[in-house]
């Protein structure tokens, strides 16, 4: 999380704002992500709508707009077109996005103390990294990585409607689980692709 | 200015609230300047018609610093003061270079500098890479200023995608001493798709193709919507077109049974190579001739020479793809850049490979800064209602140096910029009060396989148990990929104030420095300001009389008023480079005066021309 001033970077409005963007006026570092890029405040969003919309801001405050600008201008741009990044790039990866949602009702989603009780799960994750560390021996193993990839995603779509089902419930201890699973299969995943680029780069 | 007179019949002048900006594209090898007019982005040439600036600069005995072509000259002569190619040292230690250079042996000598950036001894003092690169700027924003009749608000300057922090500042830290403002550093695979208009489309993934005289680079972008992202890259910065010349020298010689060349031969046969393969572009075979020893060489022997050579830029695609996982038919476009992709066979493996004819339209060499002018000309407000938005991503990781030596990301690689992301750490000693900084680049787990940024120390943390003290470490990355660093003690609000400049970078002092000798260096008479004025006037006025002589001097003056307007030139050029200020003023008295019977004559003709005209339209 960016940590910004809000008294550096509130702009009166008898400061002579005339040719300025609007948002430079109007921006908000404490502001809620989902209000700030103006969708619904929930797991199931609609990215398109959430891509255009951070469109539509960095087009108003980056720092591009202010290249001729004074150096005060610009600083703020880059402040703000930081801080939208970061908003944009939180609620499109589901992850982050989920671990948001649980932030904004007050659960802290650290990890370090969560315990697994799920031996369906548990079941699952040692399946997976069985498969992962049969890969180098499969007969194609690009293919085989094709496959375990798409186990993967089925694994993880799981997840995040669970995730949506309880957070929608309001069942957050339920959300901050399936939260803790979608992380290890994140894990899981970067091991992959770790792997990937050793199997296929002799 | 009495030969603003000599304009076109029919144009208007451009506005004067049009400000002027251009893309400047820095090239190991050689170097561009383009602009927008009338909508249309073009490179600027120089008096001389030329629009590629050799990327050399010569310090002679006497008189001021040369640049370009004329500099090129010294290169056999006097090897040691003229630098070549200086853009692979920006932001890079003696250590870095030395393990870039490998084998190949300078013909200058660098300067270990231990973790700063290296120094060229020269006889004008130890030059930083900086410096050099700020002569060159510096020519470009003359001819600019001249060419454009005004003072420029600024520029935009390519780097390569793969550029890391310290090479990024040192490449804006030569526009600051050339007195350029930098609009904006722009990636050179996205400038070039720029070029092309791709960032017009909605959606689609890029190759950039980039195949030049010594290096060879391959980038993926992704383009979403008018963001553009780097995905990938990759290539070898050993290979290029001179490999490719060097295979038909080693052809010819194996053919002609040849031995025990001297470097003169040597050097005449790798021209000849060089132009036998530029002729295969558009001929079935050329005679290769050197001395009185002669081969014919088919275009399919060329073909079949340098395959090898293209199998290797191959390779490096399958990799880059494979890093931005994709597949070579999800590329919905190629973009050829880099002298090199004219050869055909070149382009006959890149479509063939991606299943795709590249795009080619554009001139390979002029592409990148054509798109760098692009987005001057809209950052400085120029192309209203135009909607393109560029934003780059970071190419490589940053992060801390953690106990033991490890690092730990702050900022991933491939985030879009600009982005600001803190990380909170802790102390591991009882009262402990000061804590190391180490801020480094790169993607591995050991700090030391990693590239060291710069390092500082927050001090003033009150003494706490070990592991009490919360120091929160805030990353700040701007549009042109530049970090800055803060620390702050959160239980206590102690803050670092240091921002943080790159071990490889200059500090302001330097920068100060630099500009001053800079000045020195210029102000031969009176004040360099001066002295650029007069520069700039006297450039402007040849190149007004050298494009108006070209269309009518031959239809509206006689041979001995030509010779004798040449002549005149021909001093005011010479002075423009090396006189004082009085002198060029001189001299631009005199060729304004020898030019005013042509200017009148020219004066009267587009007045008939524009009186014949209105008859016609009345008629």
């Amino acid at each position: 999380m960016c940590r910004l001033s809000v008294a550096a970077v509130r702009v009166s409005p008898s400061s002579g704002t005339a040719g300025w963007p609007k948002l430079m006026s109007v921006f908000n570092p404490q502001e809620n992500y989902f209000a700030l890029l103006g969708v619904p405040q929930a797991y199931e969003i609609e990215v398109s709508a959430l891509t255009s919309s951070y469109r539509a801001l960095q087009r108003e405050a980056h720092p591009d707009r202010f290249a001729n600008g004074s150096e005060r201008e610009l600083r703020l741009a880059v402040q703000q077109s930081s801080f939208i990044n970061e908003a944009y790039e939180t609620l499109v990866s589901p992850t982050r996005r989920a671990a948001y949602l649980l932030k904004l009702a007050g659960v802290n989603s650290d990890m370090s103390s969560t315990t697994f009780q799920d031996p369906e799960f548990l079941m699952q994750q040692m399946q997976l990294r069985e498969e992962l560390s049969e890969l180098q021996d499969a007969k194609d193993p690009e293919q085989a990585l094709d496959v375990f990839y798409r186990d993967l995603d089925g694994a993880a779509n799981s997840q995040k409607s669970a995730f949506s089902q309880s957070y929608n419930q309001q069942q957050f201890d339920l959300a901050l689980a399936a939260y803790a699973k979608l992380q290890f299969l994140e894990k899981l995943r970067s091991e992959a692709e770790l792997k990937e680029s050793e199997l296929l780069d002799y | 200015m009495a030969l603003m007179q000599i304009s076109e019949p029919g144009q208007t002048p451009e506005p004067h609230q049009r400000k002027l900006a251009v893309g400047i594209d820095l090239g190991t090898t050689n170097s561009l300047v383009a602009s927008v007019r009338n909508g249309n982005a073009g490179t600027l040439a120089d008096l001389d018609g030329e629009h590629l600036l050799p990327s050399a600069v010569y310090y002679p005995e006497t008189g001021v610093t040369v640049v370009g072509a004329s500099a090129l000259a010294g290169a056999s002569t006097d090897p040691r003061n003229t630098l070549l190619s200086v853009k692979r040292f920006m932001g890079r230690s003696f250590a870095d270079c030395a393990a870039a250079a490998g084998a190949k042996m300078l013909p200058y000598e660098l300067l270990d500098q231990g973790q700063d950036m290296v120094k060229i001894r020269t006889r004008a003092g130890d030059i930083s890479p900086v410096q050099v690169s700020a002569e060159i700027l510096k020519n470009l924003a003359l001819r600019a200023e001249a060419s454009l009749g005004g003072e420029l608000t600024g520029a935009v300057i390519t780097v390569p995608a793969y550029f890391d922090d310290a090479q990024r500042q040192a490449t804006k830290d030569a526009a600051k001493i050339a007195g350029i403002h930098v609009l904006r550093l722009l990636n050179e695979p996205t400038a070039a798709a720029v070029a092309y208009g791709l960032d017009q489309q909605d959606e689609m993934a890029i190759a950039v193709f980039d195949l030049g005289g010594g290096t060879f680079d391959i980038s993926v972008l992704q383009l979403t919507k008018g963001v553009f992202a780097v995905l990938s890259t990759g290539g070898d910065s050993a290979l290029g077109g001179d490999d490719f010349d060097h295979a038909i020298a080693d052809w010819f010689v194996a053919a002609t049974g040849l031995q025990d060349l001297d470097m003169f031969q040597q050097r005449s046969l790798l021209t000849a190579a060089r132009k036998a393969k530029e002729a295969l572009s558009d001929t079935d075979a050329v005679e290769l001739v050197l001395g009185d020893l002669s081969q014919s060489l088919s275009r399919e022997q060329f073909n079949a020479l340098v395959d090898p050579l293209i199998d290797t830029a191959i390779r490096a695609c399958k990799r880059a793809l494979r890093d931005a996982k994709l597949r070579s038919e999800d590329i919905a476009n190629v973009v050829m850049v880099g002298g090199s992709t004219r050869v055909p066979r070149v382009r006959e493996r890149v479509a063939q490979w991606f299943g795709r004819e590249p795009l080619v339209d554009l001139d390979p060499d002029r592409v990148v800064a054509l798109g760098a002018a692009l987005q001057a000309d809209q950052l400085v407000g120029n192309r209203s209602g135009d909607e393109m938005l560029l934003l780059d991503v970071i190419p490589l990781s940053l992060g801390i140096e953690t106990m033991g030596g490890l690092t730990e990301k702050v900022i991933h690689r491939n985030t879009t910029i600009p982005v600001a992301m803190a990380q909170e750490f802790t102390t591991f000693k009882d009262g402990q009060t000061a804590m190391a900084i180490h801020v480094v680049q790169g993607e591995r787990e050991l700090v030391e396989d990693c590239r060291s940024l710069a390092r500082f120390e927050l001090q003033g943390i009150p003494p706490m148990v070990a592991g009490a003290a919360r120091i929160k470490v805030k990353f700040q990355v701007d549009a042109d990929g530049l970090l800055q660093v803060f620390a702050t003690e959160e239980s206590t609000g102690v803050e670092s104030h240091i921002a943080v400049k790159p071990a490889y970078g200059l500090n302001d002092t330097d920068i100060a420095d630099m500009l001053k000798s800079s000045w020195e260096a210029a102000a031969t008479d009176k004040d360099a300001r001066a002295l650029r004025e007069q520069q700039i006037e006297a450039e402007a006025l040849l190149q007004a009389l050298s494009s108006a002589l070209l269309q009518d001097g031959e239809a509206m003056l006689s041979e001995t008023e030509q010779q004798d307007l040449l002549a005149k030139m021909e001093v005011l050029h010479h002075e423009r480079e090396q006189g004082s200020v009085a002198s060029i003023a001189k001299h631009i008295e005199i060729v304004g005066k020898a030019s005013e019977l042509f200017a009148e004559r020219r004066m009267d003709a587009s007045i008939n021309q524009a009186l014949a005209g209105r008859q016609v339209d009345e008629l």
